[in-house]
């Protein structure tokens, strides 16, 4: 199986290096980062990653609105969502708006990788 | 997570949004902050809490976390921010920096942050405004809690301008390689004078080629030490907030050119003059509001600073709609404390202004006094011409006082014109130069000669300085040169009261790029010279202090 290809989105640096050596650790190819929700939306469309990670809040546009709008576009994608904020309408949310996955902040490097894992099984 | 990796970048992201959280409360307090300043404010606590859970600092995740929820709550509209709310938020603002230095400096986070998370917590629940109903005193914490304050060690010297720590460990490095860089500029004149008397065209070219590179390379070190004047000026509206609401006074700060870049040096500088200058504004400048109405001003002072460029200099304009300094006190002052009566009948109110700086007359008596103001100016004075630059003050009595600091760009390297006196070199700063022309010794009548329509005096600097008097010539150079560019008037009165004179020198050589060490001790208070430099050739030569040589002739003459 080749590299799942990764694109990752979260305002903060911060995140996103820390995301980004996880992944990569784990043997995925993070080909783009976005600082908001608008850039995760043009990146997605023109990169065609395999995983798109969303921070949920983030400026500009939020990770939710970006979920709604790339699942919009019908591409072979799986969004994750990626936040601190765990209470449960915000999840649903974000299920309603294409995530299937929801990885908690702060960042557990087993966990983030044991989601991503936990995508392949149910490959349509 | 193997945290240590990334708290660079910690502190670098928090760092920019706690000066965004700053902005946003101050807007909030004010109740000028809409919709999208709260969601920003939102999004700010929201991430310093992602980041420093992800770090581990859990102290600051609780806080940040607390003050997340509350102002999730506001944006919900489900409370307001009222003043006391703010109030709490810009202490746990203070809160939040004091542990953040300890992050910065690796030491261990044992702040008691709890009064602070208590007074967030009282906040959503609702019990903050209504502890300070019965405590009217208002901004007071809880009754029964201990204040706030006392968890913050450190964060209380907001009145402190900082400048953002992520350069800060490299300041040293770029102080080493700009005297690189210098010694290399002064080799390489040695260099393009040999070149100059040779026909080697591939010496010529090598040469040529040297003096392009040195040249990129010193730009690219002054472009990296320079930063805008924002990041001096950040943290001035807290710093005003503050002060004006310990003074009872309502004070307006506006900023204009703050996106100017000054050499880091010259900035870090500028900090203590600053807020100096600012806290006269506030404390004897702006009146309380019942005497700005009954003079028919607006509530709210206003503090102006603004900051441009002219020529290689930087101008900073501090401004307030004050009552303006009395200068005629200021000379009683004077004569007080012993300045001569005749010095002082001989000043003009403007020349009288300046006599603020003078230690003796920013004694505490003047702070006192409704018409005077003078706290630190002398130390003001000080540290801007220890930057290699000048200060004046203006003010209209009842209208408002303005201090304008006049600074160099950058420091150490300076465009200078080589002349030649006797036997000495010395150099002029290019900045001060308005013309370089030869005359014949009959066009200098009596001391004077005409440029331009004027007749200005003539500075023999082999006089000026004392040198043994030179046989007369038949030609000479003028280089014609201002003084004081610096009045703190209006542009039209300052053209004309800008002192033009001529230094008459024997000859004149080259402009070079001259790398000026200040002077230092036991010659660091010579007259006439305000640095040093050394030449390729190992000769040391004065920088002219062309400001200080000007204005003994004009005494004089």
């Amino acid at each position: 199986m080749s590299k799942r290809r990764v694109l990752i989105a979260d305002d903060l640096l911060f995140f996103r290096a820390a995301l980004r050596d996880i992944l990569e650790r784990g043997g995925y190819e993070v080909i783009g980062e976005a600082a908001n929700g608008a850039e995760a939306f043009d990146k997605a469309r023109t990169l065609s990653p395999d995983i798109v990670i969303l921070d949920v809040v983030m400026p500009v546009k939020t990770g939710i609105d970006a979920a709604r709008e790339i699942s919009h576009l019908n591409m072979p994608l799986k969004i994750v969502m990626c936040s601190s904020l765990g209470y449960e309408p915000i999840v649903e949310e974000a299920i309603r708006a294409g995530a299937c996955a929801y990885i908690l902040k702060p960042l557990n490097e087993e966990a983030v990788l044991q989601t991503l894992v936990s995508l392949e099984a149910d490959t349509p | 997570m193997d945290t240590s990796k990334y708290k660079a970048l910690y502190l670098q992201e928090t760092s920019e949004h706690i000066s965004g959280i700053e902005k946003g409360l101050l807007a909030l307090e004010k109740g000028d902050a809409d919709a999208t300043t709260v969601d920003h404010l939102f999004r700010h606590y929201h991430s310093i809490k992602g980041m420093s859970a992800s770090m581990g600092y859990e102290p600051i995740q609780k806080l940040a976390h607390a003050q997340e929820d509350l102002l999730d709550r506001i944006r919900q509209k489900r409370m307001t921010a009222t003043p006391t709310v703010t109030d709490a938020l810009l202490r746990c603002l203070d809160g939040l920096k004091a542990l953040l230095k300890r992050v910065e400096d690796g030491g261990a986070l044992n702040l008691d942050i709890a009064p602070l998370y208590a007074s967030i917590k009282d906040a959503i629940e609702g019990r903050l405004d209504q502890a300070a109903m019965t405590a009217p005193a208002a901004g007071r914490p809880a009754a029964g809690r201990p204040a706030p304050d006392a968890a913050a060690p450190g964060a209380s010297g907001a009145a402190e301008l900082k400048l953002s720590h992520v350069m800060k460990v490299e300041g040293k490095v770029f102080d080493d390689l700009m005297a690189t860089v210098g010694d290399l500029i002064m080799a390489l004149s040695t260099f393009k004078a040999i070149s100059h008397g040779s026909r080697s065209i591939e010496l010529k070219e090598g040469v040529y080629m040297l003096g392009k590179h040195i040249n990129a390379l010193h730009n690219n070190i002054l472009s990296a030490r320079m930063l805008p004047i924002e990041d001096l000026t950040e943290g001035l509206p807290r710093v005003i907030r503050d002060m004006s609401q310990k003074s009872g006074k309502e004070v307006e700060l506006r900023i204009e050119g703050a996106s100017l870049r000054l050499d880091r040096s010259t900035l870090e500088g500028l900090g203590a003059p600053l807020v100096h200058i600012i806290r006269n504004c506030v404390d004897h400048g702006i009146e309380s509001v019942d005497e700005r109405l009954r003079a028919g001003k607006p509530r709210s002072g206003v503090i102006q600073i603004k900051a441009y460029s002219k020529r290689d200099k930087v101008i900073i304009e501090v401004s307030d709609d004050g009552r303006g300094i009395n200068a005629a006190r200021i000379k009683e002052k004077a004569r007080a404390r012993g300045v001569a009566e005749e010095r002082l009948r001989a000043m003009t109110d403007k020349d009288a202004l300046m006599l603020v700086c003078l230690p003796g007359v920013s004694g505490a008596d003047v702070v006192t006094d409704t018409s005077g103001r003078g706290v630190g100016m002398d130390v003001v004075k000080g540290v801007v011409e220890g930057l290699g630059g000048a200060i004046g003050i203006s003010t209209v009595p009842g209208a408002g006082t303005r201090i304008d600091m006049e600074l160099p760009l950058t420091t150490s390297i300076i465009k200078a014109l080589l002349v030649t006196e006797g036997p000495e070199l010395f150099l002029l700063p290019i900045s001060r130069i308005e013309r370089v022309l030869e005359v014949h010794r009959n066009e200098i009548s009596g001391g004077r000669f005409s440029y331009d329509g004027a007749v200005v005096p003539v500075i023999s600097l082999g006089a000026a300085l004392g040198m043994a008097e030179a046989p007369e010539r038949d030609y000479y150079s003028l280089i014609i040169v201002h003084g004081r560019t610096l009045s703190g008037v209006s542009p039209a009165v300052e053209a004309e009261t800008r002192e033009v004179a001529a230094i008459r020198v024997d000859a004149f050589g080259d402009e070079i790029d001259a790398y000026i060490r200040p002077l230092a001790p036991p010659i660091s208070r010579l007259w006439g010279a305000s640095g040093i430099t050394v030449m390729g050739d190992g000769r040391a030569v004065f920088l002219l202090d062309v400001s200080q040589i000007v204005s003994k002739a004009l005494l004089t003459a």
